[in-house]
């Protein structure tokens, strides 16, 4: 089933590149999860754990590379219903933790089905569009759309925003990726700014005031804009060179929130500086770009559409995480990819990842009948 | 591919060039708010961070204490108690205030306008005095309900005290909170400090003060303190021992009793000031715990101006006392000679105007040491035709007459030495010769302070030295000048002033106490131009506000010891026997004279 031959066609680059932004990720949370207290250093174990994390991805990762993505094709459709199965569960079952019913018992693991939900959309969504002929036209546009919509309609109300918006931004990506005909893009361009506003009633007080708080942090500097105030101080007070590993005083003194997971960046751009967080964004771009080559040099449009899906996976959270801990965009529950701590994100990252190798190395293989 | 070469639109709305133009916005936009935030703004935010990490707190140093010539506290500082606030830690400012108001008494709106006020002037973390000099019952239910108040803290701050209040007002002065003015003026005060307003308090506020220290502390999100640095020490105030001696200073206080005035007592050669009185006088120590408004508005309705610091801030004319600088001058010019003489009929005519002796009978054939034993009027009614206006002006500001002395005491007044311009300047009127008589016999527009009388007595006594008086110990004595007299000259004005103590008709003859050389020359200052009904009536039967100013200017000496008392009782009536004993009973005290000697 495999082709030895195959190994030679791995896209190496992104290999590298994911390795690196995880090291960094790695590197920076030992920082992050350091406390500086009158009595010295204390340092949690967050790091040590996103390790072990990053080595069940890395195992995940390289079975679904062995797999030709073709195969996914098949197993699309199953896979999205048992997703929804999962989601309706846990509204059903799930645990809540801090108010939010997310994940699912299963005695020896909290699983949270959004994760694995966000890669059966892109899989059923990159299989519905490769069929499609030429660019969506009204109907081809809606079906594309459920298959986001539905999940996103259960996510949302878990509550998870976050989530429920990544769905949906990208399956929008593919879309965009696809290419709509004129009559539906000319449409959009005037309803979605239209729609925008009425969305403001689906939204939960927290979340509006997480809005409200973003247009105006100085309202509130203790309250909900002290996430964006202090988190502006952080990245500010790195000036050029940072402060040093290790040296971050807004994070080490507890002054910056959430700081191993949503606000890690900051971390970051306070210890490393202007410089730092260029490498990172060029890290990250390049990374990025690497999905671009692939997306142009897959052999069928299924893989392309994949490729273009993770893209969209990648860029959208890395737009809204640093967007967010730079103060211009809200505060919205989205964690940077390999930089922030999280379980099951990681594993999920090294998975997205995995399915673009794949599509990468099987570029040359020609259809056997 | 085909699906992605539609002719349709440019290619960068779909497609893999779709991703590109995504990628570079996100390049662009994030590297530019990076550039922005950590290189444009990154000053600004270091700071930020830095103020984060760090609370600041003062520490106060004690102001210097002020003890009398032999050691006796004077002024001194005690711990006293004040509500504060610290903002950073108060949940709800505006139900704070409400229960302040309620365990203090004070009005809502005014806490709310300290608060107002004070909160720009207070850093972050520091505590904000709200309501300073509370009593001690109101510090324990306040720390018995602590929990419930955060951020409400009992600050304690060191409260001025003055243990002999009355008796020392005017030369102490006090201190009490510092107002908007000087707060803005003075980078080194904070909001509830205390600083001086009057009197020595004030004039040497920098001695007194030292310098405030600063604390820094290195705190997490939570407040807990890290580290503490001393950034820098607090400096003590300076101590000043004065010149003043407690002692003497209740003897002068209590020998003018309840009449108005002042009373000055210094060493003639060093020009250290013993005794300074000025009454009435008002309790200090009320100023320093925030004097009440109807209390204030008495002092400054009282008409007797018990704020008024009379030595110093009151001017007068001098009386007969000026005839020692008159005479003087008739001396050193050669206008007159010791021994030639005038004949005093009791009135003196110029042109159509008659002038008269106080002595309506005359004193006949005048002397100058009798001019000035007796006071003649006459005499010196001649000598001042003779001496002119200018010349007596310029010998009298030269003897420090009309200038203020320099002494550690604020707001002194000059007084005035008359001149032609002076009057053509001040009332467009010309001088009368008239005038000048008047001016001869200290009166009409001349005016001194009892100070100046005092310092012009110690330079007839120490050989000259216009000294600059002086409120500190051990200072070297500061010689501002020369008086323009011979030692020739200046001995017979002394011998005069003896001769008006020892010998008989000696208008200073209270002051006699034998075995002492003790000279004096009276002076009794008009207030109005006596109107005829009051001419000939006793002192008690002219309304208060019209009765004459009594002076005394005395010197004493004992065992190489030179002493001038000069006392000055407001509408006294005469110089003698009113503002006389006075200043023997100062003398009494200086020259160790027991009673019954």
């Amino acid at each position: 089933m495999f082709d030895r031959r195959l190994i030679f066609h791995i896209n190496w680059g992104l290999l590298t590149l994911t390795a690196i932004l995880f090291l960094v990720g790695v590197m920076n949370l030992y920082s992050a999860s350091t406390l500086r207290l009158a009595s010295g250093l204390e340092i949690d174990t967050y790091f040590n754990k996103q390790l072990l994390w990053g080595g069940v991805g890395l195992c995940v990762m390289t079975a679904l590379v062995l797999i030709d993505y073709r195969h996914l094709k098949s197993v699309s459709w199953a896979y999205f219903i048992l997703c929804l199965v999962l989601l309706l569960g846990v509204s059903v079952a799930g645990k809540t933790i801090y108010g939010a019913k997310r994940w699912l018992d299963l005695g020896f693991f909290n699983l949270q089905p959004t994760e694995l939900t966000k890669i059966a959309v892109l899989i059923l969504g990159a299989r519905l569009m490769a069929r499609m002929e030429g660019k969506l036209g009204w109907i081809n546009l809606g079906k594309a759309l459920l298959v986001g919509l539905v999940p996103a309609v259960l996510v949302v109300k878990q509550p998870d925003l976050g989530s429920a918006l990544n769905i949906l931004l990208i399956l929008g990506g593919m879309i965009l990726f696809k290419g709509v005909t004129g009559s539906v893009f000319k449409v959009l361009v005037v309803v979605l700014p239209i729609m925008i506003p009425f969305g403001w009633f689906f939204l939960h007080d927290y979340q509006k005031q997480r809005i409200m708080t973003f247009l105006d942090p100085g309202n509130d500097p203790l309250g909900a804009g002290y996430h964006i105030i202090q988190s502006q101080i952080a990245i500010g007070s790195g000036g050029f060179w940072g402060k040093g590993f290790l040296e971050g005083t807004q994070s080490q003194l507890r002054f910056l929130p959430e700081k191993h997971t949503d606000f890690a960046f900051a971390v970051f751009g306070e210890e490393w500086g202007f410089f730092g967080s260029i490498i990172l964004l060029i890290l990250f771009c390049s990374f990025l770009y690497q999905i671009y080559i692939v997306t142009m040099e897959a052999k069928d449009d299924f893989g392309s559409y994949l490729a273009a899906g993770v893209f969209f996976y990648f860029f959208w959270q890395i737009l809204i995480n640093i967007g967010m801990v730079l103060g211009i965009m809200p505060v919205v529950g989205i964690p940077l990819p390999f930089i922030s701590y999280g379980g099951s994100a990681s594993v999920v990252n090294f998975c997205m990842v995995g399915l673009v190798l794949n599509v990468a190395m099987r570029r040359f293989v020609f259809k056997k009948g | 591919m085909g699906a992605f070469n539609s002719p349709e639109r440019p290619q960068i709305f779909s497609g893999p060039p779709l991703l590109l133009v995504f990628l570079v916005i996100l390049v662009c936009i994030f590297g530019i708010r990076l550039w922005y935030l950590q290189i444009y703004k990154s000053d600004f935010y270091q700071g930020r961070a830095q103020e984060n990490r760090t609370r600041q707190s003062t520490m106060f140093s004690p102001r210097g204490i002020i003890r009398d010539r032999t050691g006796v506290l004077l002024a001194e500082n005690n711990p006293a108690y004040a509500l504060a606030l610290v903002r950073e830690d108060c949940p709800d400012i505006p139900k704070t205030l409400d229960q302040i108001s309620r365990w203090t008494g004070q009005p809502r709106d005014e806490l709310q306008k300290a608060f107002e006020i004070g909160r720009k002037r207070v850093k972050h973390f520091d505590e904000q005095v709200i309501v300073p000099n509370i009593p001690f019952e109101l510090v324990a239910l306040v720390e018995a309900h602590r929990q419930d108040w955060p951020g409400l803290v009992i600050a304690v701050r060191p409260k001025r005290s003055y243990a002999h209040g009355e008796t020392l007002a005017h030369v102490l002065g006090y201190v009490a909170r510092a107002n908007e003015e000087e707060l803005n003026n003075d980078p080194d005060l904070q909001l509830g400090d205390n600083v001086g307003k009057q009197g020595v308090e004030l004039m040497l506020e920098r001695r007194l003060r030292g310098t405030k220290g600063l604390q820094e502390f290195e705190v997490d999100a939570s407040g807990r303190v890290l580290s503490s640095r001393i950034v820098s020490s607090p400096v003590m105030g300076e101590d000043l021992n004065l010149s003043i001696s407690l002692p003497l200073q209740e003897v002068a206080t209590k020998a003018l009793g309840d009449r108005a005035g002042s009373v000055v007592a210094m060493d003639a050669d060093t020009g250290e000031v013993l005794a300074l009185v000025s009454l009435p006088s008002y309790d200090p120590n009320e100023f320093v715990v925030g004097i009440s408004h109807a209390k204030w508005k008495e002092l400054l309705e009282d008409p007797l101006h018990p704020l008024q610091n009379r030595p110093v801030q009151s001017t007068y004319p001098p009386g007969s006392i000026f005839k020692l600088a008159v005479g003087g001058l008739g001396l050193e010019s050669g206008t007159v000679k010791p021994s030639s003489t005038v004949f005093c009929p009791g009135s003196y005519k110029l042109g159509q105007r008659v002038f008269r002796c106080w002595n309506k009978g005359g004193h006949g054939t005048t002397d100058f040491k009798k001019s000035l034993r007796e006071s003649c009027d006459v005499y010196y009614y001649q000598l001042g035709e003779q001496l002119g206006v200018e010349a007596i002006s310029d010998f009298a500001t030269r003897c420090g007459f009309g200038v203020k002395t320099g002494v550690e005491l604020p707001h002194e007044r000059a007084g005035n030495m008359p001149t032609p311009e002076w009057k053509l300047n001040r009332f467009g009127e010309k001088w009368q010769g008239g005038e000048t008589l008047n001016y001869a016999i200290g009166q009409g527009y001349t005016l001194t302070t009892p100070l100046q009388v005092a310092r012009f007595m110690a330079a007839l006594v120490n050989e000259g030295k216009i000294l600059r008086p002086t409120l500190l110990l051990s200072e070297e004595p500061d010689v501002l000048g020369e008086l323009p007299m011979r030692p020739a000259t200046r001995k017979l004005v002394l011998d005069a002033m003896v001769a008006t103590v020892e010998e008989e008709r000696g208008t200073a003859r209270v002051l006699r106490r034998p075995g002492l050389r003790i000279g004096g020359k009276t002076g009794t200052a008009q207030v109005v131009k006596l109107q005829e009904k009051y001419e000939k009536k006793k002192t008690h039967e002219i309304p208060y506000k019209y009765r004459d100013h009594a002076w005394m200017a005395s010197f004493g000496e004992k065992d190489g010891k030179r002493f001038v008392v000069v006392a000055m009782v407001e509408h006294g009536g005469h110089g003698g026997s009113d503002a006389g004993p006075v200043a023997g009973a100062v003398l009494d005290v200086l020259l160790d004279v027991r009673s019954g000697d």
